[in-house]
């Protein structure tokens, strides 16, 4: 039933296209021609997670934070495999998209840690990021409660993907 | 610190691993190439058709209602910034965010209540379909790719929702500074 959401979705979208005489081949190709720049600002961020995250991995560390950081999130019912993803996600998204293809090829796409993965990442930004961004036109550098309040929303958010995802 | 503690453990794996996470890196990266030139050009299609100028004016009374009194640009910013969010253009989103805070500011080191709505309706993004998740998951050979729609709408609705609370309940605590 889900599967059909999306080609729904956009064979509307098309439809709609048609009625508002947009030219929508032209359309499609100039917004596919700008993934090109997309895929470059976003390789660098995937490459130096992947590589920390093997170096992580095989020197044990992960083990030792596993450990005591876990703890804590199976507290809230997050997953342990997914607590690397909930900390990371605060920082940098594509970095967390590294994560999560770990997860598919070590559990499959349709293991609940794989569903719960995605719930964490499609449900939130990278609050750290957004900020630097976001108020980089501006004069303020006092940001008061805004990185709290923005983990604090991230980690709801996380914990509900957790539980969700057990029920449905 | 973990190179140094690899390097001790595990010399062998030291070289191999760095470079299987370069390999890593070059495989996920070509995946999002296809699955942002899709949908890259489909959101094209959205905005030439002006479906998300469409959306945006629907938003109006629900960003008076967040942001309180602001111009009439600055709420104009904040709807683009909202509806791309919503429509999972997370690139689009930015630029219009950045001009909707850089609108807000008065010269001050310190953030107004306001400009930090803005920020965390950004981070906790209200998100209708998480296209990028749902590409990965069909290229890694999901069965039913879309069945994470609900759940992250349901998530998504609640870390926004608490952010917009906590932020509404700490500008009531914290006044703005000047």
């Amino acid at each position: 039933m889900s599967n059909y959401i999306m080609p729904i979705l956009i064979i509307g979208l098309l439809l709609y296209g048609i009625i508002r005489k947009n030219n929508s081949y032209n359309s499609f190709v100039v917004g596919a021609k700008s993934s090109f720049d997309l895929v470059l600002t976003s390789f660098p961020y995937i490459a130096t997670i992947f590589v920390a995250v093997e170096i992580f991995n095989v020197s044990g560390l992960s083990i030792i934070f596993s450990d005591l950081v876990a703890p804590v999130f199976e507290f809230f019912g997050i997953p342990r495999q997914l607590s690397e993803i909930v900390i990371l996600k605060n920082f940098t998204g594509c970095g967390s998209l590294a994560l999560l293809e770990n997860i598919f090829t070590t559990y499959g796409p349709d293991s609940y840690l794989a569903r719960a993965g995605c719930c964490i990442v499609g449900c939130s930004e990278a609050i750290f990021y957004v900020t630097a961004v976001y108020f980089s036109k501006t004069k303020v550098i006092k940001f008061r409660y805004a990185i709290p309040v923005g983990m604090l929303a991230n980690f709801i958010g996380a914990i509900v993907s957790a539980w969700i995802c057990r029920l449905i | 610190m973990g190179f140094g503690l690899l390097m001790i453990n595990n010399v062998d794996l030291a070289m191999s691993s760095l470079l299987s996470g370069g390999g890593k890196a070059i495989s996920l990266s070509l995946k999002l190439w296809g699955i942002y030139a899709v949908w890259l050009g489909i959101l094209k299609i959205v905005e030439d058709t002006e479906l998300d100028k469409k959306l945006a004016k629907l938003l109006s009374p629900v960003i008076r209602l967040l942001l309180g009194k602001v111009d009439k640009e600055t709420e104009n910013q904040v709807a683009v910034n909202i509806t791309s969010n919503l429509l999972g253009m997370g690139n689009a989103s930015t630029p219009s965010g950045i001009n909707a805070i850089a609108g807000l500011d008065r010269g001050s080191r310190y953030a107004t209540s306001a400009m930090i709505m803005i920020l965390i309706l950004n981070s906790t993004s209200l998100q209708l379909l998480p296209t990028t998740v749902i590409g990965l998951r069909t290229m890694a050979g999901s069965a039913t790719p879309a069945d994470i729609i609900i759940p992250t709408l349901i998530a998504t609705v609640a870390s926004t929702l608490s952010g917009v609370l906590l932020v509404k309940l700490f500008s009531k605590i914290f006044k703005d500074k000047p």
